[in-house]
């Protein structure tokens, strides 16, 4: 057999439309799915084989259109017009499907081939709408293939046809969207103008196009090409044609009309009644905002109040195993035994009791996410978040920070302008993670017995509160600037799938304990060790050593150094906070739940989960942080502003108890 | 004929009106026409009380900012009881 054949496709699309439902099912990958537009903030690869070809597969986040409006939204135009793919799939969705094709029309002008992916057929159906497959094929001139993604329908037949299209098997003769009649001579003397200048890669239409329009990198590149006089020229015709924008949009929007005109039908309303009455009520500000602080409450109290109870099951089972095991390990030497009752159960063991607690808070995330609630919460959030100089997009990614601060940091590239998006950037560590979250709940419930609940509450609202402050000073103060615009789509609810829900969580929970079997076990043998050398107890270790050095800094916050080498270690993730103090404190066969009062007062735990909430993030978020801040200046500044509020906050915490006598 | 203009954020909810016009840069014009808001579409007004504005326009839900829902400047429809002219028949 001679050499496979190989193929570069983009999935391209408008956003929410299935793109990563259909990347997920081609390639077994497991991008994030959710009913909210702007998941998919990186391009990501995949591979797969169809008959004799092999398939590289780019996965891109959503765009409207071509106009790099936003950052997610210029990783997918630079792909496009740099990689030159093979096959664009472009992913529509039926049930909207004028809109879907108003990037087709950008998308075409751009050379390379494109299939379309009739996405949603179903939500279209039970909205009664009625799209004629060949009619459409026939007006544009390109393959059309109608799918339901989550139902693995009509995937074979994408790439199939994505396959014969490149092959020259399909015809391909496209009617491409023309500049409104009125502009169509200023649009032929620009094309005459500028088209011996263009660098090859350009594909003149679309930046005639573009110029009309007005897109500021097509205009600086030409800029750049063109020599001076020609350029003048290009200049005073656009000047003179003010309206040429609104002419291609026109034209745009005529082609769109014929298009649909020749194959859609529409009778009935189904889904939409669904959707408009929830929002009747939770898009309204007096309904919206309570439900919303009621769902999270609801969140957290499922979370904790079925969580915690199944974590200290689990913990009560570490702990015997570790009983069980420790007269088995009492020939071997004393290292091994401490390595792994001290150093390996009593450090990475305790981190995996909190999977129940992620279990149950992954599964809500994903629930909400899923029906379509998301986008309503930002909406009904827009109003705070102007205080604290955001909008309610900006919410989304907060929000996201409560599942992992990661992918939150990373979702801020939805946000349009640098300046909301730095401050988004610079507020996300201050979301409290599942991570810090379990740890608190932990170490609260511990030490605080029954009135744990209500410490694990304030701090959370501490969190939101310093939040809010910090988001108001750097606003006013540091970030300044002018407001920005707000424009989101608001999907249409749909039932929850459970198969996305199971996949997400799924996925999450692989992640955590991978973390827990590779970093966190690596860090609690570490420690171990650390602490047990050169001397046999922990007071003549090299770590008791470097902790005398440092105990002086927790002294004003009543902290030991145990319990700053615990922050310091929450660095690498902060799950470790739980392997450090498990280690340090030798709770092995125990259990930190009946270790911990011992040796913290109330006060000291009080400051040390103050600090530990809002300390500086893990060490992959600062990664993140520092790749999507890209300026040192507000990386550092960020730094700066969490040690100072985390010991800060610390400080006051463990003062006002001492005085309250808590 | 005249026609009395309005900015967006004018209409109360259940209004509909005709766009005309939309006073902004680059940005702002093409993104909304990518989302289905450009001249001569019609648009309802589903949310409209303090905050950002709901829009339905062609089946498809957006949140809009006073800000710039203050740039798109419409003439108000005519509510008419009975079914609107996209959905045909019921
Ligand atoms: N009913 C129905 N829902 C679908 C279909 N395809 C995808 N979905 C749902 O649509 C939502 C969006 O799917 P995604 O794959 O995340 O969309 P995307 O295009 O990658 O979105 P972004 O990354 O945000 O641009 C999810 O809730 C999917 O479950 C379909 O054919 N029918
Ligand atoms: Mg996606």
């Amino acid at each position: 057999m001679r050499g496979k054949n190989k193929l570069l496709v983009a999935l391209a699309g408008q956003p929410n439309v299935g793109k990563s439902t259909v990347f997920n099912i081609l390639t077994g990958l497991s991008q994030h799915v959710g009913n909210w537009p702007g998941k998919t903030v990186e391009k990501k690869e995949g591979f797969f084989i169809s008959g004799d070809t092999e398939i590289k597969i780019v996965d891109l986040p959503g765009t409207y259109s071509l106009t790099a409006f936003s950052e997610e939204e210029r990783v997918a135009r630079d792909f496009v017009i740099k990689e030159q793919p093979g096959v664009i799939i472009l992913i529509t969705n039926a049930a909207a499907l004028e809109r879907s094709l108003y990037l087709l029309s950008e998308l075409l002008l751009l050379g390379s081939p494109v299939v379309l992916g009739l996405n949603m057929i179903d939500v279209a159906q039970e909205q009664g709408i009625q799209i004629d497959v060949e009619a459409l094929k026939n007006f544009l001139g390109i393959p059309v293939v109608p799918l339901v993604a989550t139902k693995n329908k009509g995937l074979k037949e994408l790439i199939s046809g994505a396959v014969s299209l490149v092959k020259g098997e399909l015809s391909y003769n496209l009617s491409l969207p023309r500049v409104s009649p009125d502009h169509k001579e200023v649009f032929d003397d620009l094309l005459e103008k500028v088209k011996e200048h263009i660098p090859q890669s350009y594909p003149v239409h679309w930046v005639v196009t573009k110029l009309m329009e007005g897109d500021p990198e097509v205009l600086d590149m030409l800029k750049k090409f063109l020599p001076a006089e020609k350029w003048e020229k290009v200049e005073s015709l656009l000047l003179k044609h003010e309206d040429s924008q609104l002419a291609i949009v026109a034209g745009r929007y005529d082609w769109i009309e014929d298009a649909i005109r020749a194959s859609v039908s529409q009778f009935k309303r189904g889904q939409i009644l669904l959707t408009d009455r929830l929002d009747q009520v939770l898009t309204r500000p007096v309904f919206g905002i309570p439900i919303l602080l009621g769902i999270l409450g609801i969140v957290f109290v499922l979370t904790y109040g079925l969580g915690s109870p199944l974590q200290g099951l689990l913990e009560w089972l570490i702990n015997s195993f570790a009983r069980w095991i420790d007269p088995f390990l009492y020939s071997a030497s004393a290292w091994i035994r401490g390595i792994i009752i001290d150093g390996i159960i009593g450090g990475a063991g305790t981190v995996l009791t909190f999977l129940p607690i992620l279990l149950i808070f992954f599964a809500a995330m994903a629930f909400l996410e899923d029906v379509g609630y998301m986008a309503r919460a930002a909406f009904v959030m827009d109003r705070f978040m102007h205080i604290i100089g955001l909008h309610g997009k900006s919410f989304l990614p907060i929000f996201l920070g409560f599942g992992c601060n990661v992918p939150a940091v990373l979702g801020a590239r939805i946000i349009e302008s640098e300046r909301a998006k730095i401050l988004t950037i610079l507020l996300t560590p201050f979301v409290p993670c599942t991570a810090r979250l379990a740890v608190l709940a932990l170490v609260a419930a511990a030490v605080f017995g029954s009135s744990g609940a209500i410490v694990s509450w304030s701090l959370v609202a501490l969190n939101i509160l310093a939040l809010g402050i910090a988001g108001m000073l750097v606003s006013r103060f540091f970030l300044k600037g002018q407001k920005m615009p707000f424009i989101m789509e608001l999907p249409l609810y749909h039932r929850p799938n459970p198969k996305t829900i199971c996949v997400v969580v799924w996925n999450r929970l692989k992640a955590f304990i991978k973390r827990a079997g590779t970093v966190i076990l690596g860090f609690s043998v570490f420690i171990w060790i650390i602490s047990n050398i050169p001397g046999a107890t922990i007071e003549e270790s090299l770590l008791g050593w470097m902790g005398l050095l440092i105990e002086p800094l927790g002294e004003p916050l009543g902290l030991d150094w145990k319990m700053i080498v615990a922050l310091l270690g929450s660095f690498v993730a902060k799950e470790n906070t739980i392997a450090m103090l498990g280690v340090l404190y030798g709770v092995g066969e125990e259990g930190l739940r009946n270790v911990l009062p011992n040796v913290m007062s109330h006060a000291s735990a009080l400051s040390f989960l103050v600090v530990m909430m809002l300390f500086i993030p893990c060490a992959a978020t600062v990664a993140v942080m520092k790749q999507e801040i890209g300026s040192w200046k507000w990386f550092l500044f960020s730094f700066v502003l969490m040690f100072i509020v985390s010991f800060g906050s610390g400080l006051v915490a463990y003062r006002l108890a001492l005085l309250l006598g808590i | 004929m005249n026609i009395d203009l309005l900015p967006l954020i004018a209409l109360r909810e259940g209004e509909e009106g005709l766009i005309h016009f939309i006073s902004g840069g680059y940005g702002l014009i093409s993104r909304l026409a990518s989302m289905g808001i450009a001249p001569g579409t019609q648009v309802t007004v589903l949310r409209n009380s303090g905050g950002p504005l709901l829009l339905l326009t062609n089946g498809t839900r957006i949140a809009i900012g006073k800000g710039q829902s203050s740039k798109i400047m419409v003439c108000k429809l005519k509510i008419k009881k009975e079914t609107k002219p996209n959905e045909g028949k019921k």
